[in-house]
């Protein structure tokens, strides 16, 4: 008996990815970004003695708030990896997986089963995106364990001087962990998009994370004034607001939503074309 | 305009030019200009009162008659000095008439301080030659329908001038004054006595206008009243009755109950020279005297001590207030508007991100919440001399919050042993403090009489202070009992965020370098009598709550039409069973055009019986592996169609669970054992029953290689896994693409008994191949293909036969059917 509905089970696929060296190094990737943080924190030279080595455009002193303890240093390692790594993870996890199937062959076995097209990427993509989420969940443990080892578990304090005991700075960091992990959904749905179209696991890995760049560079020109807000990446710090003594939440119901949009098409599409899609890799 | 709060240089060079101009100097470009309105100024000296010529510009819209703007400048400032604010306004359709105030730049006359004779009256006349134009609207004789507006110096005119013309139909006024001698010597207790005397921002003031007319003698273009009382204040901290007669004659608290017109008060949450109170009062004492003025108050970040710059959307309210009380346009105006800039600071950028927030009451009757205090009492020194001193905020550089970064060292506002904080309990709820808050405290000295400086501050768990914008509320307390007299003291009015932990506390600083001080030191001691008061309005954000509903709503949309469009341009089959035969498998009529417009199968038709092991024959780029895709469900039919037991074949369709394939090669996970795959597949495939596992192994002869991880495995171990993979169901249809590619003479052989032993169970085979030989041993049927075409179908006895020829060779017969013609691939 053929049953459409059970094909490709949940469980199965998480398996098939869990064994792969590439997931298990993705999560080593994210781990090791706090500990080496950490590290070169508590060990590193601070450069000269005018003071604390200076992060970043503005003038806050990221790193000596991150030394404050285990929910500040989550904070700017959320900081540091908003940017590139969490987007970096997201895309290899989002971007690889049809890919990776279309490069070893397996796709054909898969489709001519026949896995249908639509439960094999919504089966597909409930996996690479509980990968994600589960990469941005390990971020945030490891950077807080690490924290505490090193910089004790003192209250959150922001560079505007508001202070959080840590019973509240967990649910702040909580809901910035749950926004970034929104947010990054337009990321992993060009990675997915990629990921249909192209054989070349590397190629739909490279370009959704390309596109993320080339975004957080046009972010940066101030020239292109509200234009700007439609950029995917233009709501992707948002979370400080989560920081704040009381949270604003406009900017970001904001990205969120926004990025909702992004996704929900880029997913639409990306189904509709791979429903029609001749597959002769 | 998002604008750097800390320490950025810039930011502290900018509150420096605001300092110098007193913000009257419109900072900022406003508006865009439209092309198609232009703008007629017209330059021209024009009679103030008692002699006075002033020189003013008018600046005429394209449209006329219009109503009439006065805009005034800042302190030390000129007419120009607006200039790009009046083009805006003229722009959106008024008379716009700037001037330079008398004593400043090409204008005659002694400064005085917008006293009622002086500035006042040179503005009435101004109003008396608007009623002359007909350029303006007018309401009657003389009677011009006009507006006031202006910053700080421009402010107080405004206001000044709103009282004693009741001429004037409306009326904003950005960062002024109520009463001149409160903002000088600032007193924030029931004690009758003057406070200390601000001699930083006085000196400040009095240097700005004095100095450019120094030729003319030490006082400038003062008054000669005025210079008296500024040496007056600085010999003693204190003002003669002359000169407070004089400070209240250029205060708008004296007229303000006079005031008619509908007005704007706008304030600076950054501003220790005209602290938000003056806005305060200035809007009770309009309210008292007629309570159905038209009042409305924005407290900005900005302010004379720098903060953000709000200006164009300050300008954007002004503008928007003239037009619905001098155009009676259908604006709807908040009566109270807060920017809220605590908290919320961009890590990126170091750029404040601001809350606007609303209320449709003024924080003219403040509820009072209250918070007990925890420290019982304070002990403070005052130094002798006054130095070292407080810096809380300091002209043109801003509050020590700003200055100092405030990081892990000590405050250059709150100096050791001379400050004390009396602190509440940590909150237990995030806290908002908007508006003035108050407290009683038993004050007790060494001496009779103390100079102290109080602030409501914020104390982080993390031992940070923080002092909103650095605003402090000094008092001058007499007559001191020997062991205290009780004072409410009137703490400054401020726009404050406290997060859970956090304490609020009342500090206090013996010392402030703004401030004149006593010469001799002093002890003090401060007693706790009453809880804190503090005034704790209730706010909408005013970034309007549609507006922001509005985005999950789309997401929501969005991702719901998404799921349409996925569902309506989903490939749709036609799954009606089409007429029963006896065949297994029925190609009709089969045609596949890549995208590339390569025609590679073209009108394919054969079918397939049970039990046959069928040939598909052809050279390289004849169409065999197409036929096979579209056979598997990977690639759609450009037309015609394949069934399987009557029932068609597409991509995704139910059928093809009844058919087993192995096409163009293996697919596995090369990081898993081949045992791996094979069950991993199974599971994968919506089977319910169990695979026929140890079967296909058999065949397959796979052995001790079944869980070695794929990575290691031959070609022909693939191949092998392969086709035990096609084989786990024992399907009705097996279909193997060049089965025996990459195989060894002997796995051949064994592969041919394979594909021979299956076929003899009832089930059928379709092999496809290149190598003719290859399926002259296997197969019973055989299709030919060419070019896409079929060119002979038929069983293999009948197509050995078809040549008439004595029976050869495939290999022959093909060769005979085709021609030379074996090119692979496109045609050329």
């Amino acid at each position: 008996m053929y049953l459409p509905k059970s094909t490709l089970p949940y469980r199965v696929e998480m398996y098939r990815q869990l064994k792969r060296k590439r997931t298990f190094f993705a999560y080593l990737f994210v781990m090791s970004l706090p500990i080496i943080v950490a590290l070169a924190v508590k060990f590193g030279t601070t450069g000269n003695s005018t003071g604390p080595t200076r992060f970043g455009a503005g003038t806050a002193d990221l790193i000596g708030l991150a030394t404050k303890g285990a929910a500040n240093f989550t904070a700017t390692i959320f900081y540091f990896a908003t940017p590139f790594l969490l987007i970096a993870v997201v895309a290899l996890f989002n971007g690889d997986t049809v890919a990776s199937e279309a490069s070893w062959s397996t796709l054909r076995y898969l489709l001519a089963a026949p896995v249908p097209r639509a439960r094999l990427l919504i089966q597909k993509l409930k996996v690479s995106l509980t990968l994600s989420a589960f990469g941005i969940l390990l971020l945030a443990l490891t950077s807080f364990g690490v924290g505490t080892l090193a910089f004790g578990t003192a209250p959150l304090q922001t560079p505007l001087g508001v202070t959080m005991v840590n019973s509240v700075a967990i649910q702040r960091l909580a809901i910035v962990a749950a926004y970034l992990a929104i947010t990054l959904l337009v990321v992993a749905a060009i990675a997915f998009y990629f990921s249909v179209t192209t054989d070349v696991p590397l190629g739909a890995v490279g370009g959704a994370i390309g596109i993320m760049i080339l975004s957080n560079i046009l972010d940066a020109i101030t020239g292109l004034g509200s234009l700007r807000n439609w950029l995917p990446s233009h709501y992707s710090f948002s979370w400080f607001d989560a920081l704040s003594s009381e949270i604003d939440w406009s900017q970001m119901i904001r990205g969120a939503s926004y990025a909702v949009i992004l996704a929900g098409i880029l997913t639409a599409i990306s189904f509709i074309r791979f429903a029609k899609k001749d597959v002769t890799s | 305009m998002r604008a750097k709060k800390r320490v950025a240089p810039w930011a502290r060079a900018r509150a420096v030019l605001s300092l110098l101009l007193l913000s009257g100097f419109s900072l900022s470009t406003v508006g865009s200009a439209n092309a198609a309105t232009t703008v007629t100024i017209t330059d021209q000296r024009l009679n103030g009162a008692g002699g006075v010529t002033l020189d003013t510009s008018l600046y005429l819209p394209t449209s006329r008659p219009a109503p009439a703007i006065l805009l005034a400048h800042g302190f030390a400032g000129d007419k120009s000095s607006v200039s790009a604010q009046a083009k805006s306004l003229a722009e959106h359709g008024y008379v716009v008439l700037t001037w330079t105030a008398r004593g400043f730049g090409k204008s005659t006359g002694e400064i005085s301080m917008n006293s009622p004779q002086g500035e006042v009256a040179d503005v009435s006349k101004l109003i008396d030659y608007l009623a002359t134009r007909k350029e303006v609207t007018q309401q009657g004789a003389r009677d011009p329908l006009v507006g006031i507006a202006g910053d700080s110096y421009g402010g107080s005119i405004a206001l000044m001038t709103a009282g004693y013309d009741n001429r004037i139909d409306a009326v904003a006024a950005n960062i002024t004054w109520n009463n001149l001698s409160h903002v000088l010597f600032p007193q924030n207790s029931q004690d009758p006595s003057f406070g200390p005397y601000k001699k930083f921002w006085a000196g400040t003031f009095f240097a700005l206008a004095s100095l450019p007319n120094a030729f003319g003698g030490e006082c400038g273009t003062f008054a000669p009243a005025w210079c008296t009382a500024f040496k007056d204040a600085v010999a003693t901290g204190l003002p003669t009755p002359a000169d407070e007669k004089l400070m209240l004659a250029s205060s708008p608290s004296t007229i303000t109950s006079k005031i008619t017109a509908p007005t704007l008060l706008m304030q600076g949450e950054a501003d220790s020279l005209f602290p938000l109170t003056e806005s305060i009062a200035n809007a009770q004492q309009i309210h008292q005297a007629h309570p159905n003025v038209p009042l409305a108050m924005i407290w900005h970040s900005g302010g004379h001590d720098g903060g953000t710059d709000e200006s164009k959307r300050l300008q954007a309210a002004t503008l928007n207030w003239f037009d619905k009380y001098l155009l009676h346009k259908k604006i709807t105006f908040p009566a109270f508007q807060v920017t809220d800039t605590n908290g919320s600071i961009s890590l990126v950028d170091s750029s404040v991100i601001p809350n606007l927030l609303q209320s449709q009451t003024l924080p003219i009757n403040p509820v009072y919440s209250t918070l007990p205090i925890t420290t019982p009492f304070t002990a403070l020194i005052a130094p002798i001399g006054g130095i070292p001193g407080a810096i809380s905020s300091l002209p043109g550089v801003g509050s020590a919050l700003a200055l100092a970064g405030n990081i892990g060292g000590v405050s250059a506002a709150f100096l050791p042993g001379q400050s004390g904080f009396l602190e509440t309990a940590p909150l237990a709820h995030p806290l908002s403090i908007i508006g003035p808050s108050k407290v009683t405290l038993k004050v007790s000295s060494n001496k009779p009489d103390a100079t102290l400086f109080f602030s409501l501050v914020v104390r982080t768990p993390s031992g940070q202070t923080k002092q909103p914008n650095g605003i402090v509320a000094p008092v001058h307390l007499t007559n001191l009992a020997s062991d205290g007299s009780l004072f409410t003291i009137n703490l400054p009015a401020v726009v404050l965020d406290a997060a859970v932990g956090d304490k609020l506390a009342v500090a206090i600083s013996t010392t402030d370098q703004g401030y004149a001080m006593p010469a001799d030191g002093r002890l003090y001691t401060v007693t706790v009598a009453s809880p804190l008061s503090f005034s704790h309005p209730v706010f909408t954000s005013s970034k309007s709550k549609s507006s922001l509903y509005i985005w999950p709503i789309a997401a929501l949309v969005i991702v719901m039409l998404s799921v349409i469009a996925v569902y309506i341009r989903r490939p749709r089959h036609n799954d009606e069973p089409v007429e029963p035969t006896d065949a297994l498998v029925t190609v009709s009529n089969l045609t596949k055009v890549y995208k590339d417009g390569y025609k590679a199968v073209d009108g394919l038709c054969f079918f397939v019986k049970r039990g046959q092991v069928l040939g598909l024959l052809g050279p390289n780029g004849a169409g065999k592996t197409t036929t096979l895709r579209m056979m598997m469900g990977l690639i759609y039919p450009t037309d015609g169609e394949i069934s399987i037991n009557g029932k068609p074949i597409y991509p995704g369709s139910p059928t093809l669970a009844e058919l087993g394939s192995f096409v163009e090669g293996s697919g596995f996970l090369p990081h898993l054992t081949g045992r791996e795959n094979l069950n991993l597949y199974w599971r994968s495939i919506g089977r319910t029953d169990d695979p026929f596992f140890d079967e296909a192994v058999k065949i397959t002869d796979l052995g001790k290689a079944l869980d070695k991880k794929v990575r290691s495995y031959s070609q022909g171990m693939r191949q092998r896994l392969a086709i035990a993979q096609a084989m786990l169901g024992m399907p009705d249809l097996l279909v193997l693409d060049e089965p025996t590619n990459g195989l060894d003479p002997q796995q051949i052989k064994a592969m041919r008994e394979v594909l021979k032993s299956y076929a003899k169970t009832g089930r059928t085979v379709i092999v496809s191949s290149h190598l003719l030989s290859e399926v002259e041993q296997t197969c019973s049927h055989v299709v030919l293909m060419h070019r896409g075409k079929l060119i002979a179908f038929g069983t293999l006895k009948k197509i050995l036969k078809m040549t008439g020829k004595k029976a050869g060779s495939l290999e022959e017969i093909f060769i005979e059917l085709i021609g030379d013609d074996l090119t692979i691939g496109k045609e050329s």
